[in-house]
């Protein structure tokens, strides 16, 4: 009795027939959905990879970066492209906020996909095919994917990563043959690019230093926040940044400022020491670049005009 | 110092009884912080309005969390501590100072952290997965709230050895107890495991430790996000065999199988927990399947098992009663005019046909694929914790307010249609989450258009449809939530006093009549038709994920 000590003898009670009945279906959908999950790693074609590596995150950048200079052979919106040998290996990386590389695959083929993070956790999430997977910093999850549909898809973070989060949106190719690529606007796409100029003593052209500072522009993901279209959700747009003046935040206090090179390559050393206003948010990331890198990402912001 | 009730006859600690009443009093200031969050968020993610800006979406999303998930149930789980070891096994409260103390811990955590997510310091949602940072104060309050959480948990064990000492209640605890005690049991489980990962989580946002390795703060912190809601179910259920006894004189049919039943919570506790690392890097198939199954699904067996011995109480109560013609007549004759008995009977419907079924499938390894991290995953737990706990919690207050507060309830129309209401309202927004996360669309994301994004993505049309179904539900389940708190402030603070037997609007009812005959026979045949209903539902559930991940990508 819910509220009383029960009835004499309620130990020794005889269980009713119904429920005695229902009970045994009850354990044998049980067991029987256990020995489902175990058959489906037999015969179905959908099972989440055992395979992680443990990797940190300046690891995983160098290695995705180095993937996509080899493999990169165009840029869609900032996002550099890449279009992996079947059976290859692919890095994808998550960062605030953006997927890189974009991906153009082949229908029926598998990929291994080396997923991590650059920073806090994301989701990837395949649309509209809906296929979900925990992404974390730190750790190389590899996931062999099929694609069995030709198509467009997107991959959607599904895990919250910050104010940003819901403009990390990244992009899937799935083509059949060589003319599908004219359905994505990819059909000029060039073979894998010339390794970008290392500045190794040589003095470089304006135009390479430019083309080398838009290179990096796509690698280092800084399109995912400065875009280059005059958009400023997240942080200040590159185009026409060159010379404005804009207000900063510096120890509390704002100023103005003129956006010059010692100001550039002061924020991109120490993002921290001069907040743009309106900003205050979305604080930068410090990104390790080498000092010839600074130069050539500079050269790039001064060619943005608005 | 005791009164004893004049229309239960139970003997009520007054001490006791005043913790009961202020602990039930936060329950329901976190249900309403928690509800006014929730609309806010509901007219957000329907685009058409698109309410709140980024910042503001995301921190309602941890301040809607915590209040609603943590808060308010937590504080409504001591009050019913209390209430199922002091009043229903009349006993004195084995130490009030201490009970102060817990509750005072545990208002000073919820002022804290919710102060803190206001000010914009904690936008980490309520799972805070690392290297998400909050400030100090806000994992703090947290901490704060969890040791009094369990100072409460640790006093309903005293009294229960008082109880045990003064042989106040015979040799057997009452079901309903032996439920709660499960709860506390697994409170405390769940608390401990809290206390594992806040506080190097705490240390960590104070700088004294380095790093809080992501994938380690998940698997614990499980232990600590989906066990509390076992918390939940072992409480909810106790709380269906109290009502099918105060409304239709009813118990179990068999307690040792419904005892069991509890015990098989405690023993596969962490079951649930596994679950939320199906689709995670790290751990291997092999834990997967094994962790979150252990070859049985003997939780899931447990919940199948109340889902045949709560209606069964019903039922053979019902018969006994004398309704006893064809399959149902125990249900169409059934007090449907008791809106306590109501909200548990359509608490077990949705529990077990929304919550129940997605939860069971959305927790195999293989199908967790194509709903992880959806909004499916909201969906599934709005019919568990949303249907089944909040509106079980709502629908026993109709009774504590007589009972507890002694007070006749201010209202009795619109409380005999708020439970129906709320049920309406929470199952179209639930399904509503789970259609649309079927369909991709994500969780805890602010704009489904993906502004500033440099791509963007369609859902499949239907979206649009069910988005407007789950702004249609929020809307009736939050003026139901609004009714209903109404009807509880106004009862307490302005209702009529009761003062004995003449003044209850819900009947107690006397003790079902023995039975006659069935002799380990057929005892509730309807019961049985609904289960095997339940099943058939279940199985169609089943196979349809199924085939829906057998059209996905291939992956290995």
């Amino acid at each position: 009795m819910s509220l009383f000590s029960p009835a004499e003898g309620w130990y020794y009670k005889k269980v009713s027939k119904d429920e005695k009945m229902w009970m045994l279906i009850a354990l044998v959908l049980c067991i029987s959905m256990f020995v489902w999950m175990i058959m489906w790693h037999v015969y179905g074609k959908q099972n989440p990879s055992s395979l992680t590596y443990r990797t940190s995150t300046a690891e995983f950048s160098k290695l995705s970066e180095a993937y996509i200079k080899r493999n990169m052979v165009g840029v869609d919106n900032g996002i550099p492209v890449v279009r992996p040998q079947p059976n290859s290996e692919v890095f994808v990386m998550a960062e605030m906020w953006r997927w890189s590389p974009v991906m153009i695959l082949q229908l029926d083929q598998s990929y291994k996909f080396h997923i991590s993070s650059k920073d806090v956790m994301h989701g990837l999430s395949i649309q509209p095919v809906n296929m979900n997977f925990q992404v974390f910093p730190g750790y190389d999850y590899v996931l062999e994917f099929k694609p069995t549909e030709v198509g467009e898809y997107k991959i959607v973070c599904n895990e919250f990563c910050g104010i940003g989060h819901h403009s990390m949106i990244g992009k899937i190719v799935v083509i059949e043959k060589e003319e599908d690529l004219k359905l994505y606007g990819y059909e000029n796409l060039k073979k894998a690019p010339d390794p970008i100029p290392e500045g190794n003593g040589k003095q470089m052209s304006e135009a390479e230093m430019i083309a080398g500072g838009e290179q990096l522009y796509t690698l280092k993901g800084c399109g995912s926040c400065h875009k280059i279209d005059g958009t400023k959700e997240l942080a200040p747009a590159w185009n026409g940044l060159f010379g404005k003046e804009e207000h900063v935040i510096e120890n509390g206090k704002t100023t103005t400022i003129n956006v010059d090179e010692a100001y550039l390559r002061e924020s991109i050393k120490e993002p921290q020491l001069k907040i743009t206003v309106g900003y205050e948010k979305t604080p930068m990331p410090r990104f390790p670049l080498r000092d010839d890198e600074i130069d050539q990402i500079i050269a790039y912001i001064k060619s943005l005009k608005n | 110092m005791f009164r004893t009730c004049d229309i239960t006859g139970f003997k009520v600690d007054l001490q006791s009884e005043k913790l009961i009443r202020y602990n039930a009093v936060f329950a329901v200031i976190s249900l309403l912080l928690a509800a006014v969050a929730a609309i806010l968020l509901v007219f957000t993610r329907y685009q058409p309005v698109h309410l709140l800006d980024a910042e503001w979406y995301y921190r309602l999303v941890t301040f809607h969390g915590l209040n609603a998930l943590i808060f308010w149930i937590i504080f409504f789980e001591v009050a019913g501590l209390y209430f199922g070891s002091t009043v229903i096994l009349n006993t004195r409260f084995c130490s009030p100072k201490l009970g102060w103390l817990a509750f005072i811990l545990m208002v000073l955590g919820l002022l804290m952290s919710n102060t803190i997510i206001l000010m914009g310091k904690a936008d980490v949602m309520l799972t805070s997965y690392t290297p998400l940072k909050a400030h100090p104060l806000y994992y703090l309050g947290i901490i704060l709230f969890a040791v009094g959480a369990l100072l409460a948990v640790a006093l309903f064990f005293g009294n229960l050895m008082i109880a045990r000492r003064e042989k106040a209640y015979g040799d057997t605890l009452p079901l309903f107890t032996y439920g709660l005690m499960t709860a506390a049991i697994i409170a405390v489980i769940t608390l401990a495991t809290g206390a594992l990962i806040y506080i190097p989580t705490f240390l960590w946002s104070l700088g004294l430790v380095e790093n809080i390795d992501p994938a380690m703060y998940k698997l614990i912190w499980w232990g600590l996000g989906h066990s509390s809601q076992q918390i939940n179910v072992a409480a909810m259920v106790s709380i269906w065999y109290m009502v099918s006894f105060l409304s239709v004189g009813g118990t179990s049919i068999n307690e040792k199988v419904s005892r069991t039943a509890f015990f098989l919570y405690i023993l596969f506790i962490c079951l649930a927990s596994a679950h939320h690392l199906l689709t995670d890097p790290g751990v291997s198939s092999a834990w997967k399947v094994w962790n979150t199954s252990y070859a049985m699904y003997l939780a899931v067996l447990a919940s199948m098992i109340h889902a045949f011995a709560v209606p069964s109480s019903f039922e053979s109560a019902q018969r006994r009663w004398g309704y006893n013609k064809g399959l149902f007549q125990w249900l169409s004759k059934a007090p449907w005019g008791n809106p306590a008995f109501s909200s548990i009977i359509l608490a077990v419907i949705g529990f077990g046909f929304i919550g129940g079924t997605t939860g069971v499938i959305f927790g195999m390894e293989q199908t967790n694929i194509i709903v992880h991290n959806t909004i499916a995953i909201p969906g599934h737990f709005k019919g568990t914790v949303v249907i089944g706990t909040t509106l079980t919690f709502m629908g026993i207050t109709y009774y504590l307010i007589p009972l507890i507060f002694r007070r006749k309830i201010v209202g009795y129309k619109w409380a005999q249609w708020q439970p129906w209401l709320f049920f309406i309202g929470i199952a179209l927004l639930s399904i509503s989450m789970i259609v649309l996360g079927q369909l991709g669309v994500p969780r805890r994301h602010w704009d489904s258009s993906f502004s500033g994004g440099p791509f963007t993505h369609n859902f499949n049309p239907a979206v649009d449809f069910f988005w407007a179904l789950m702004m249609l539900g929020g809307v009736i389940a939050f003026l139901s939530i609004l009714i209903w708190i109404l009807i509880v402030v106004f009862s307490v603070s302005f209702g009529p006093k009761v003062n004995g037997p003449q003044d209850m609007q819900l009947t107690v009812s006397p003790l079902a009549p023995e039975e006659k005959k069935h002799k380990g026979g057929i005892e509730a045949p309807g019961t049985l038709v609904l289960t095997f209903i339940f099943l058939l539902v279940f199985i169609a559930l089943f196979f349809l994920n199924w085939k829906w991940l057998a059209a996905t990508w291939n992956v290995n």
